[in-house]
């Protein structure tokens, strides 16, 4: 609720209909930290990456520790969770070796769930995975995993097939080698990372702004006439739609980023494409 | 000029959007059409369609990105 106040700070609704904030930039800067230990400030976004890994381990945890016959509601929501990362994901698009790479496909997944999860969570409201430190450091992860996979099983000519393409006219072989090497090496983690930011950071925005005008639109309904307060009643309204909606963008947000970690490692270990 | 540097990032944004937002009707379109042929094979469309739109689907968010930074 904090982060959701602070962008009302400049808030005047005689002046606006909406309230956006004077800096946006405030939105995702928020840097007080909530305790300080040894001159190492903890933040929120830090308690929350800590709490969103914890999470992830108990759902697990608890979830598969007595494995039964006759599974019960949350055993069974939580192995077709496990069977859908291993036999979509990590064999649907690897192939028989993506066993190898199901633990880290299924951490990955999860984390990023629960972290998109605190998005919709009350009194949270704030998705961590729309500060750019965390997505890029997934993405990071990501691209030395699916790096390395490439020289494991092909060694030198991993590389060497980037830069210098068989099966393509010796003429244009420079041009595409530039190209290719630029798309798989710089603009694979880039574009990975700021996917998962922008539409946490979209839907953030979009909810804070809703939500800030409604409740202050909906408190301040004596001062600014009945006519601006049913204005806020609307905002409120599309703000719960958007909600709604946003659930969405959290799963498919999860699922996309661990799926194209899959194919980027599919495609450094199975050079015939 | 610098007043007017937010209101030109919106219209960049604005342009960013319009190319994703062809290129995933079309993809949309496809995968539907795909589908509505050979049901049977809904699970792999659906895969690519999202795979597919992922592509796309980053060009305008580079866009949004670059508005904030703007």
């Amino acid at each position: 609720m904090e982060q959701l106040i602070l962008a009302t700070s400049e808030c005047d609704l005689t002046q606006q209909t909406v309230c956006a904030p004077a800096d946006v930039k405030e939105l995702f800067e928020y840097r007080i930290p909530i305790i300080e230990i040894a001159g190492f400030p903890i933040t929120r976004t830090f308690v929350l990456i800590i709490l969103a890994g914890l999470i992830a381990v108990a759902l697990m945890y608890f979830g598969l520790r007595r494995k039964r016959a006759v599974p019960g509601r949350f055993q069974t929501a939580i192995e077709g969770l496990v069977g859908f990362v291993k036999d979509e994901v990590a064999i649907g698009i690897i192939g028989p070796d993506g066993v190898k790479y199901f633990p880290y496909l299924l951490s990955l997944f999860m984390f990023i769930l629960i972290a998109n999860m605190f998005e919709i969570t009350p009194f949270v409201n704030f998705p961590i995975t729309s500060r750019m430190a965390l997505p890029a450091s997934l993405a990071a992860l990501t691209w030395m995993i699916f790096i390395a996979a490439g020289f494991k099983r092909q060694g030198f000519r991993y590389v060497a097939d980037i830069i210098w393409p068989p099966g393509v006219p010796t003429a244009l072989k420079p041009l595409v080698g530039v190209i290719e090497f630029v798309s798989t090496f710089l603009v694979r983690p880039f574009s990975l990372a700021v996917r998962l930011f922008a539409n946490m950071v979209a839907g953030h925005v979009m909810l804070t702004l809703l939500l800030t005008t409604a409740f202050v639109s909906i408190v301040t309904i004596g001062e600014i006439g009945i006519t601006k307060g049913l204005f806020g009643f609307a905002w409120w309204l599309l703000g719960l739609a958007i909600f709604l909606f946003e659930i969405v963008v959290i799963l498919l947000q999860a699922y996309i980023f661990t799926l194209l970690s899959a194919v980027y490692i599919e495609t450094s270990i199975n050079p015939a494409h | 000029m610098e007043a007017l540097k937010g209101a030109i990032a919106l219209i960049g944004y604005g342009l960013a959007a319009i190319g994703p937002g062809v290129g995933i009707g079309i993809i949309a379109g496809n995968a539907v059409q795909a589908m509505a042929r050979q049901p049977e094979a809904a699970g792999m469309v659906r895969t690519t369609m999202f795979l597919g739109i992922a592509f796309t689907e980053a060009l305008a968010l580079i866009g949004f990105v670059l508005f904030f930074l703007a």
